[in-house]
């Protein structure tokens, strides 16, 4: 069976972990709703989903969860 | 094929992100506008939405989270817009030819038996070669 590679964008680490994922970023401070950023706010969009695509590169690190923080956000 | 609920599910990529194709897989309740919102007290169906949909024909059905913020911009949740920039920048490959959302549930089981080999089997038929999930 061929699996597939993924990453996770989660802004809820603690209930995240419990499910191992193979690669996954956490934007701290950020919310439900606005995982990736708020509405409008694409250049921070594009920063947490790049970071989250090169999770992809590099060592991997199997169910840890990776914190980002995007000092831009103002609580996004 | 199940699995040790003690192992973790890697799969390794020693490909680049600029030869790859990506999908979005999210279970913030995102759908097309033209099709069946989800229930939003509990559904465990999934929508398949075309690979190069635009954010502007999306939106959320969900009743578990504050979704003000993605009615507006989905992209808060379910980065398209931001994929198809990044596949005209040479960032990525291109877009997986489905992106798959599902909704809220609390039938875990149904969820883990049916809903996920589902989605599964949808985006290994998309042609990514990687993918990115959202929750809401």
């Amino acid at each position: 069976m061929r699996g597939l590679p993924t990453v996770l964008i989660t802004v809820v680490p603690e209930e995240s972990a419990l499910m191992r994922p193979p690669r996954a970023l956490y934007p701290v401070g950020f919310r439900l709703g606005c995982s990736l950023g708020g509405p409008g706010q694409d250049t921070l969009q594009r920063r947490v989903l790049l970071d989250a695509l090169n999770l992809f590169l590099g060592p991997p690190d199997p169910g840890k969860i990776r914190e980002m923080r995007y000092p831009e956000s103002g609580g996004a | 094929m199940l699995m040790s609920r003690r192992c973790v599910p890697f799969t390794p990529f020693d490909g680049t992100l600029s030869e790859s194709m990506v999908a979005l897989v999210s279970n913030a309740g995102v759908h097309l506008k033209s099709q069946q919102p989800f229930n939003p007290e509990g559904d465990n169906s999934l929508r398949v939405v075309p690979g190069d949909v635009k954010g502007a024909e999306l939106m959320v059905t969900h009743s578990h989270y504050d979704h003000a913020d993605a009615d507006r911009d989905i992209n808060c949740v379910f980065p398209i817009d931001r994929l198809r920039e990044f596949r005209q920048e040479g960032l990525i490959g291109g877009l997986g030819d489905k992106h798959v959302g599902f909704g809220y549930s609390l039938n875990l089981k149904e969820t883990y038996e049916v809903t996920a080999p589902q989605v599964a089997d949808a985006i290994e038929r998309s042609k990514a070669d990687l993918v990115v999930l959202t929750a809401g």
